[in-house]
């Protein structure tokens, strides 16, 4: 009940601001929208291969809304801030573990973007590109697992990502590499097989196109669910890397300011 | 005029004393900066040389503007970096500490954490120079087109700097900017990295007119690189560049002087 209850505060937080983010969105789905002009342009004078330029356009449009569930985490959590502030030590004593309040915390930020900025920003590329839904129901099943699972890894990321403050004070720098990572290898502007053969090798070494990739995929439906068993794996790991994580920061934590 | 530049010139040398305390932050910022600068080039890189020319654009091309408005960019956010930042003013009420100092707003905010930005310097030359390189050998542009491309992105910065003040200004009424600096920074600068001939008409002429980003890199490059119009056309673009300017900081004064404070 309390995780519950600390995902519906931080959801609830963001209802305030629901004027500012439909703004926002409209220059995300700009984004998006410049992304899919890139591929139209190309798209005329060459073959875009399985996907086509109409699902090229379809491709981008999903991961230009699906970054607001994998992609645009809050900065290392807030763990960053609470260590410059020394309200790290106050989170540490309470009786919830540090990842799980966190990750709830999220969660809720999470659901309220998936809400407010995934949905109608996919809805406006589905009027302008004419984009249909898929035809399976279990294919729409399957992609949300992927995209769950996404937004869970990245949590994950960004738990580790703030837990580097507690020794550099300052994680932006690794916030902005992680979107640039992204942006490459989760195969948000380019399908990741279309990357150079040493990139892709990089890219599956690492939990990046399970970010974008792996769901978008599922959701064109050129993939099958096994390659959820990835997601699920990946999962696994970060979560056993965050754990151990925490116990370093209990170990670490020294309270700044005054 | 003298006493304000020579003024500047030695609140940026204490900035960037202040920023050198924290030297292990510095390096480390820039490594990071250069593997997010890689990556961004790289995604260029790849569409470009998997697929050739996009809508007759060579690679060259689209490297040299992708290097001038990396460039521009980089100067404009060096020597104005607060500028971009005024919202955190605005909020927090720290503006007003500003404004009882004896000098002009701007040029204080202008002097506030100073930014060197090596990695993105070093990214942009570096680009620029294989595309120069690149179209030289092929015969299709001369020296000549070297001054023109400084000239080119100096104008691009005050360009750059235009939009970006006048963005802030908004910021005297609205309070929160961030969300429309997306829109008129971040999206605008991204779309202008491409040729302007891949978006749909619509877009192209709010990319030239509403947001001028395009007279950055876009408009120069017809004449730097393929010879279209003519010279009179880059100083066109400069004196474009002195009336954008002009008009932003008429709008950020009016600003200014309707400005109400926020804090507690």
């Amino acid at each position: 009940m309390l995780y519950f209850t600390l995902a519906s505060k931080a959801y609830a937080r963001n209802l305030h601001y629901r004027g500012a983010h439909m703004l926002h969105n409209v220059a995300s789905a700009l984004f998006g929208y410049l992304y899919a002009c890139i591929w139209i342009g190309i798209g005329q004078d060459h073959p875009l291969g399985e996907y086509g330029v109409h699902g090229m356009v379809g491709y981008i449009a999903f991961n230009q809304a699906s970054l607001w569930v994998s992609g645009f985490v809050s900065n290392g959590l807030g763990i960053p801030q609470a260590v410059r502030t020394g309200q790290i030590s106050l989170d540490l004593m309470r009786p919830v573990h540090l990842f799980v309040m966190c990750m709830c915390r999220e969660w809720g930020q999470i659901a309220y973007q998936f809400v407010y900025k995934s949905v109608p920003i996919y809805l406006l590329y589905m009027l302008a590109f004419k984009l249909s839904l898929p035809t399976r129901p279990d294919t729409l099943l399957f992609a949300a697992v992927a995209l769950a699972a996404a937004g869970y890894m990245s949590i994950c990321i960004n738990y580790m990502i703030g837990a580097t403050s507690l020794w550099t004070t300052e994680s932006s720098w690794l916030y902005w590499v992680n979107h640039a990572l992204i942006n490459l290898l989760a195969g948000f502007l380019i399908p990741v097989e279309w990357l150079p053969s040493w990139l892709q090798t990089v890219g599956w070494l690492s939990p990046y196109p399970y970010l974008l990739y792996v769901p978008t995929r599922i959701y064109m439906g050129y993939e099958q669910p096994g390659i959820l068993l990835g997601s699920v794996a990946w999962c696994m790991l970060l979560t056993l890397l965050c754990l151990l994580v925490t116990a370093a920061v209990r170990r670490k934590v020294e309270v700044q300011g005054g | 005029m003298k006493h304000w530049f020579d003024l500047y010139a030695v609140l940026i040398r204490s900035s960037i004393q202040s920023r050198m305390q924290y030297r292990m932050n510095f390096v480390l910022g820039t490594l990071l900066a250069s593997l997010i600068q890689i990556a961004e080039f790289l995604m260029i890189a790849i569409i470009l040389n998997k697929f050739g020319a996009v809508k007759g654009w060579s690679l060259h091309e689209v490297g040299y503007l992708f290097a001038v408005m990396t460039l521009s960019k980089t100067l404009y956010r060096t020597f104005a970096s607060d500028v971009h930042h005024l919202e955190r003013y605005l909020t927090t009420g720290e503006l007003d500490q500003l404004l009882t100092r004896p000098m002009p707003v701007l040029l204080a905010l202008m002097s506030q954490n100073v930014r060197l930005m090596p990695a993105e310097l070093l990214q942009g030359s570096a680009v620029l120079y294989w595309s120069l390189h690149g179209l030289m050998s092929a015969g299709q542009i001369t020296w000549t087109a070297v001054p023109y491309t400084l000239l080119a992105i100096i104008t691009g910065a005050v360009i750059l700097f235009a939009i970006g003040l006048a963005t802030a200004a908004v910021g005297f009424w609205m309070t929160r900017i961030n969300e429309l600096q997306t829109l008129t920074e971040d999206a605008s600068q991204t779309a202008a990295r491409y040729p302007l001939v891949l978006y749909p008409s619509w877009l192209r002429s709010f990319l030239l007119v509403a947001i001028p980003v395009g007279f950055v890199n876009y408009v120069p490059s017809l004449f730097i690189l393929r010879g279209e119009y003519g010279p009179w056309l880059i100083l066109a673009v400069a004196l474009l560049a002195a009336c954008v300017l002009g008009l932003a900081l008429t709008f950020w004064k009016f600003g200014l002087s309707r400005y109400q404070s926020t804090g507690s």
